[in-house]
């Protein structure tokens, strides 16, 4: 009887000290190599990448860093005539790059820049006759669009321009038996499309249509031993979800349920103190001189059974020692993504080396504050 | 991004990779290149089909390279044929099939099939429930598949009763199931709705189901008492439906008010005066809440004006098989209806206490479990739920000892707070 719980070990020698200036070194080269094979393949998604490089500087103090006029140039080069904005030029555009360039503007204070009443039209067309949102023209629909909606024009001030009673009750219409939210109606609970639901409940002021203490239970239990949090039961830890299930749980005001020590710690263990940057979790080290012996051992004895001459042997040692003890740890690989959540968790965990950060739309609280942005939360 | 790991090694073996993937993006940049430009151009040919599938199968997150084939596909569509289109779309499956065998969790995938079927003349729909099943036997959380097998069991008419025999086979042979147990939760109250109108609590479900429900918890829970997906679904069924909790007649003001546990669609609200339904127009405290905790109407004039009349309201609530009768006597101006059990129940804890005996059941099964796991916390939850909703008063000690073993969870300090409020 009883069923491992699927977690992670931090190691005792994982990073346990937040090293901001490694991040903002870290983000400020990323997408300078653009040969880079990462940084290529993921062009997808090049709006929200550099949303999320942007938003981490910011957070950190350092937004001066990034260049800011290629990137506004780059963003009037991405809106296309029916006014949505694509991820990267030449690529189609949709919601999500919508929301993640007019963040990038807002952040900038540049939103003029753009043709905002085309953005405005372009989000209005993709409401569905049951309120949902489209996330462009051929038809996906999914909760993260009706957020990607309301925040844009939020952020716009244009929310009326949208059948809003529809769109509450296309949302609620996916709320589950946990109390929380997937992406359509019948779709199993995610945190994040909990966060995407939240936020839009929040930014419509329906936050009164949650039940508060039945989903901050459902996310107070994603906190595994690690102090890690999974995204839904039975899964790994993440530190995006440190972002989506904290986020939400402060948006529903139950973020005291959480362990925020071993939350912090389990984030800072996802640092990578060579390179800087946040990966998914935290670096596994593997007892190098201890696997290292067993192989050896293993080759002598197979190199005895076999008999060969001594100075083969010699040899043969000598290329095993070079083949085996480099192989000293495994590490997770970094990234922007989980570099922006895991800076935006710790600061909502109260972090003073870093800004504030906004819990509904993942933004310092001091450009809501600018725009006249205060979207509820509950207490 | 997520779940990629970084091998040291040597600096040969390191050479050689950078190589390798030198190699990998220069043929990745040019392909790209030559279908954007292709499509700049505006052409839509085989030629463009074969291009982005070589993309497609191992970047199936480039989601203009979907939309391009869509285009291309479509016009495809206006020089053939009816049974050419039907092969064109079924080799498009196929190649979907191959992308989701790489990657199994891509939205753009999934999403394109969709569409695949709202172009094939004649979609296949038990083929593509058998596509769910093997997808679903290796991974039984993916979402995607689980969203796309609603759509498929819609389209195709599968019954609920099928689809409940799946989760059961299912929920009886995985660890991680929660999937299995939501899709249930979505499932019964299509199945076995509260029979109408008796109910003044409505379950989400009827009570013969619902003690099958709690047999198949406790069987899940008992087999493995960290089977946390078990304990989320246990608390559902104990949990409570929204409900009528007020219903307020006014003669004077010709009005009736109803008010819910939590804000609710007037969709089904319906009036009976003296065994005769009403036609009544339900408002909202605000003009455009569609939601609300509170239904106001006017009653037709002069149907309730005279005092020496007594009459009979029944507030009737269809989208949940339950009502609510209020009566104004003679010599009343006004009358108030509500169960005197009401207000404690919503006070007390989100358990419905109208089948104690069947709760009783259930405290001792939990607890029996209890003897076994004594640090199981989502046990000892669980009775502490049902103690608060039997007896709080008598349960108290026991009460308090339970959240001692609960210790550090914050959530479990707020619980205890707040019950303790209502000690006093």
């Amino acid at each position: 009887m009883g069923t491992q719980v699927k977690d992670v070990v931090i190691k005792p020698e994982a990073p346990n000290t937040l090293l901001l200036d490694k991040h903002a070194d870290y983000i400020a080269a990323y997408g300078s190599k653009k040969d880079d094979y990462e940084y290529t393949l993921s062009e997808y998604l090049r709006m929200s990448g550099i949303y999320w490089g942007l938003t981490v500087m910011d957070l950190m103090g350092q937004l001066s860093r990034m260049n800011r006029e290629e990137i506004i140039e780059f963003i009037k080069s991405c809106q296309h005539d029916c006014g949505g904005i694509s991820a990267s030029t030449g690529h189609d555009p949709h919601l999500l790059y919508t929301l993640s360039a007019v963040q990038i503007l807002s952040l900038y204070d540049s939103i003029n820049v753009i043709d905002v009443d085309k953005v405005v039209d372009y989000v209005k067309g993709l409401q569905q006759e049951d309120g949902s949102f489209a996330g462009d023209k051929w038809g996906e629909i999914d909760t993260r669009f009706s957020f990607c909606a309301v925040a844009t024009l939020a952020l716009l001030g244009k929310l009326d321009v949208i059948n809003m009673d529809k769109a509450v009750g296309f949302v609620l219409s996916c709320m589950n038996f946990d109390g929380g939210f997937g992406c359509r109606p019948g779709s199993e609970s995610h945190a994040g499309q909990i966060y995407c639901c939240t936020g839009f409940l929040s930014i419509t002021g329906q936050l009164h249509k949650v039940n508060a203490d039945l989903l901050g239970w459902w996310l107070c239990e994603r906190q595994l031993p690690s102090g890690g949090l999974n995204g839904r039961p039975e899964k790994l830890p993440d530190v995006c979800y440190s972002w989506w299930v904290l986020a939400s749980l402060k948006i529903i005001g139950r973020i005291h349920w959480i362990d925020k020590a071993k939350l912090r710690s389990f984030i800072l263990a996802c640092q990578d103190e060579e390179t800087g940057g946040f990966a998914d979790r935290p670096g596994d080290m593997v007892s190098s001189l201890w696997n290292c012996h067993i192989q050896f051992c293993i080759c002598i004895y197979i190199l005895h059974v076999i008999s060969l001459g001594l100075a083969i042997l010699y040899t043969e040692l000598i290329i095993l020692c070079g083949t085996f003890l480099p192989v000293l740890y495994i590490s997770i690989q970094v990234d922007p993504f989980h570099t922006l959540f895991g800076v935006a968790g710790l600061s909502l965990l109260g972090d003073e080396q870093i800004k504030p950060v906004n819990p509904v739309f993942c933004m310092p609280e001091d450009v809501l504050q600018r725009i006249g942005l205060q979207p509820d939360l509950l207490n | 991004m997520h779940g990629r790991v970084k091998v040291k090694s040597t600096a040969q073996q390191e050479e050689e990779k950078r190589k390798e993937r030198e190699k990998k993006l220069k043929a990745f940049v040019s392909a790209r290149d030559a279908v954007l430009r292709k499509r700049s151009a505006g052409e839509h040919d085989e030629e463009a089909l074969q291009l982005t599938q070589q993309l497609l199968s191992s970047n199936p997150d480039f989601a203009t390279l979907w939309n391009y084939r869509r285009e291309v596909l479509l016009q495809l569509e206006t020089s053939r044929e009816k049974d050419e289109v039907q092969k064109l779309y079924e080799s498009e499956l196929h190649f979907i099939e191959a992308c989701l065998k790489v990657n199994p969790k891509s939205y753009g995938c999934w999403h394109h099939r969709s569409w695949v079927n709202t172009r094939l003349p004649q979609p296949d729909w038990t083929r593509e429930l058998g596509l769910c099943d093997r997808c679903l036997s290796l991974d039984e959380r993916n979402f995607h598949c689980w969203d796309y097998r609603r759509v498929v069991v819609k389209e195709s008419g599968v019954s609920v009763e099928q689809e409940l025999q799946f989760t059961d086979r299912l929920i009886g042979s995985n660890f991680s199931n929660y999937s299995s147990w939501h899709y249930r939760s979505t499932l019964l109250p299509q199945l076995h709705p509260q029979p109408a109108p008796d109910s003044i609590h409505s379950h989400r479900v009827c009570e013969e189901q619902l003690l099958k429900e709690y047999e198949l918890a406790h069987n899940a829970f008992f087999t493995d008492p960290n089977d946390q997906s078990a304990w989320f679904y246990y608390r559902w069924l104990l949990g409570r439906e929204e409900m009528i909790s007020c219903v307020y007649v006014s003669r004077e003001r010709e009005r009736v008010s109803v008010a819910f546990s939590k804000p609710v669609h007037s969709e089904g609200l319906m009036l009976v005066l003296d065994g005769q339904p009403q036609q009544v127009e339900w408002r909202s405290t605000h003009p455009r809440l569609r939601h609300s905790p509170v239904w106001l109407c006017d009653l037709p004039p002069g149907s309730v004006s005279d005092i020496s009349n007594e009459h009979n309201l029944t507030v009737h609530w269809t989208e949940k098989y339950t009502h609510r009768d209020c009566a104004l006597y003679t010599g009343c101006a006004e009358s108030w209806c509500r169960d005197s059990a009401t207000d404690q129940e919503l006070f007390r804890s989100e358990l419905s206490v109208e089948k104690s005996s069947v709760l009783q059941a259930e405290l001792q099964s939990c607890n029996q479990l209890l003897e076994l796991e004594p640090q199981n916390k989502w046990c000892l939850l669980t009775i502490i739920l049902l103690m608060r909703a039997l007896d709080p008063l008598g349960h108290e000690k026991e009460t308090l000892a339970h959240f001692q073993t609960l210790k550090v969870r914050k959530y479990y300090h707020y619980l205890n707070e707040r019950y303790s409020g209502s000690r006093k």
